[in-house]
């Protein structure tokens, strides 16, 4: 069958197969669980691994060692446990291996519930752990794109040796949509630096102690270069309506299609409303906002948070033009709810 | 005694909208019919999210109640051992795979004491891990095992939600109708959704059944 019915969150694992992955190691989480149990499944037929450990910090070193010798491994949880994660992923970033992590987001803080949520976004765009360090953040809005982005995850994880994010709200791991299941497509990059046996050859180290401050530095400005490699070449958006608009919804994820329903409504009623969708966080698309702000009157950041992207918004938008906030968590608002809301801004605004 | 209706499925095959289609069109004609959802294992995509809905169609709703319904644990609701003894109509809604199932293992001395029980496995051969006889004959036995009940019969709900077409229907029953011949369990219906009923009436006749998809969110 070439199309098949899947979960958002058995899309991405199929996708990390087809790229490649060979093991997962995990701790299960609502609501990312079908990610461990589709790879529990899987993995074993294709002679891959699949690890439950004992614990998320477990489950993230294996992923450090797994990802050491320079096989396609991943790990997939939720906010807690990708906070326990969050020390096994600065030693990956500092380490520069090349891994996919996913975060099936619910509400925090603390335990907070189960329902989606998008209140992880501080924590996967400004690292989350310790250290000078970001990992590259993919958001995606489909299960398509659930399946599409853990291929383009790999490949950008194995280009630039960071560890790859893709953090998407519960609901899109559990809602099912029709998916086409791509053949294998995925090219294979060199890793001469990876830990395979050192027959003839120095052996290479993974190491993230760096006593000697000097060498701590060149370390850090090491990592700060490739950051800005991958900020001017990897940033990506996508632009809805945007050319004419007074107001600029920015909205990531399943929000973002939301917000898509809501502007053709509202755009029907006569409000000139775009849509301008991160789809990676991290690197934050903000030239492609910062160039809307010389038309835009009204920029609205949408979030299933209490506003955390605002933030990135703001320093985009630069003072050139008010940014607003509308947010809910734990709820995925309708577009009628959404539609609501621009109109009652854009009206204030005298937008019409 | 009234009757048992069970759906069980791997996750995601529609046992739900199934379950809850099933239970609004009985509480048309007969009373006392009562709503299990024992899905425990996520608050995603669960028939009590319509409890309004359910309700008001006299349906009485069994499910984990307050701050319980939003979690991943296992809480049968309480009233349940007492209602299954009595005299009334109960569709039971279970969660997907044998996790799912084992929900049932907990209420099958009392489903088996009923006269008569329909124990159907709901099957969606576009989803994953249905799409072969190998991977049927294994779902069907992890349920059985994990339920402690024998299936009696299948529903065929061939589907690929937004992108479904005639073809995509008629294909995939025929798909789940040689499932069906092997593993010598009846089709009792064929659902689908409420626009495809008239076009396909005339070929698949009162095996045919009309849903309404209510867990689907409208911005799909």
């Amino acid at each position: 069958m070439d199309r098949v019915l899947m979960k958002g969150n058995e899309a991405l694992a199929e996708g990390a197969l087809l790229a490649g992955c060979v093991a997962f190691f995990g701790y299960p989480i609502t609501p990312s669980s079908e990610i461990a149990e589709y790879m529990a499944r899987k993995l074993p037929l294709q002679s891959g691994t699949f690890v439950q450990a004992e614990s998320e910090l477990a489950a993230i070193n294996m992923v450090y060692g797994g990802a050491s010798t320079g096989a396609r491994v991943m790990t997939a949880s939720s906010g807690p446990g990708i906070s326990l994660k969050s020390e096994g992923i600065s030693f990956i970033a500092e380490a520069e291996l090349p891994c996919l992590i996913v975060n099936i987001s619910r509400g925090g803080p603390g335990l907070g519930g189960i329902q989606p949520a998008q209140s992880d976004y501080f924590q996967a765009t400004r690292g989350g752990g310790h250290g000078d360090f970001h990992t590259l953040v993919l958001a995606p809005s489909s299960v398509q794109e659930m399946l599409d982005f853990a291929i383009t995850g790999y490949d950008l994880a194995d280009q630039y040796r960071i560890p790859v994010m893709i953090m998407a709200e519960g609901t899109l791991g559990q809602m099912m949509e029709p998916v086409t299941v791509r053949p294998k497509v995925t090219e294979f990059v060199d890793k001469p630096w990876s830990i395979q046996g050192c027959k003839g050859r120095k052996p290479n180290i993974v190491n993230t102690l760096h006593l000697d401050p000097d060498f701590l530095e060149y370390r850090n400005k090491v990592l700060a270069e490739k950051y800005e490699l991958i900020k001017a070449r990897e940033t990506r958006a996508e632009s809805f309506m945007v050319e004419d608009a007074d107001l600029v919804v920015v909205a990531f994820g399943l929000m973002s299609r939301i917000v898509k329903k809501a502007i053709i409504d509202v755009r029907s009623q006569g409000y000139r409303v775009g849509l301008i969708r991160p789809i990676t966080l991290w690197p934050f698309p903000a030239e492609v906002i910062s160039q809307a702000a010389g038309h835009a009157k009204l920029f609205l950041s949408i979030e299933i948070s209490m506003g955390q992207m605002i933030d990135d918004v703001r320093l985009a938008v630069n003072g050139r033009t008010p940014v607003d906030f509308y947010g809910r968590i734990g709820i995925i608002p309708s577009p009628e709810e959404i539609a609501q809301e621009i109109v009652a801004r854009a009206q204030k605004e005298g937008l019409r | 005694m009234g009757k048992i209706t069970i759906f069980a499925g791997g996750f995601g095959s529609g046992k739900s909208e199934i379950a809850l289609n099933q239970a609004l069109k009985l509480a048309r004609s007969e009373s006392d019919i009562f709503l299990a959802d024992l899905d425990m294992v996520n608050p995603y995509f669960v028939s009590r999210q319509l409890k309004s809905v359910i309700e008001e169609a006299g349906i009485r709703l069994l499910a984990p109640e307050g701050e319980l319904s939003f979690s991943d644990v296992p809480a049968m609701p309480r009233q349940i051992l007492g209602i299954i003894k009595q005299d009334n109509h109960m569709i039971i809604d279970v969660a997907g795979d044998d996790v799912g199932c084992l929900a049932l293992g907990y209420l099958r001395q009392y489903i088996i004491a009923r006269s008569g029980y329909e124990f159907l496995l709901v099957l969606n051969p576009y989803r994953p891990f249905s799409q072969d006889l190998p991977s049927v004959r294994l779902l069907i036995e992890q349920l059985q095992r994990a339920a402690g009940l024998r299936f009696t019969g299948i529903v065929s709900n061939p589907n690929l939600m937004v992108a479904t077409t005639a073809d995509t229907i008629l294909s995939g029953h025929e798909l789940v109708r040689t499932f069906s011949l092997a593993v010598g369990l009846p089709i009792c219906c064929l659902t689908v959704e409420k626009h495809f009923y008239t076009s396909l009436y005339p070929l698949y006749g009162a095996l045919l059944e009309a849903i309404e998809l209510y867990l689907k969110p409208n911005w799909m």
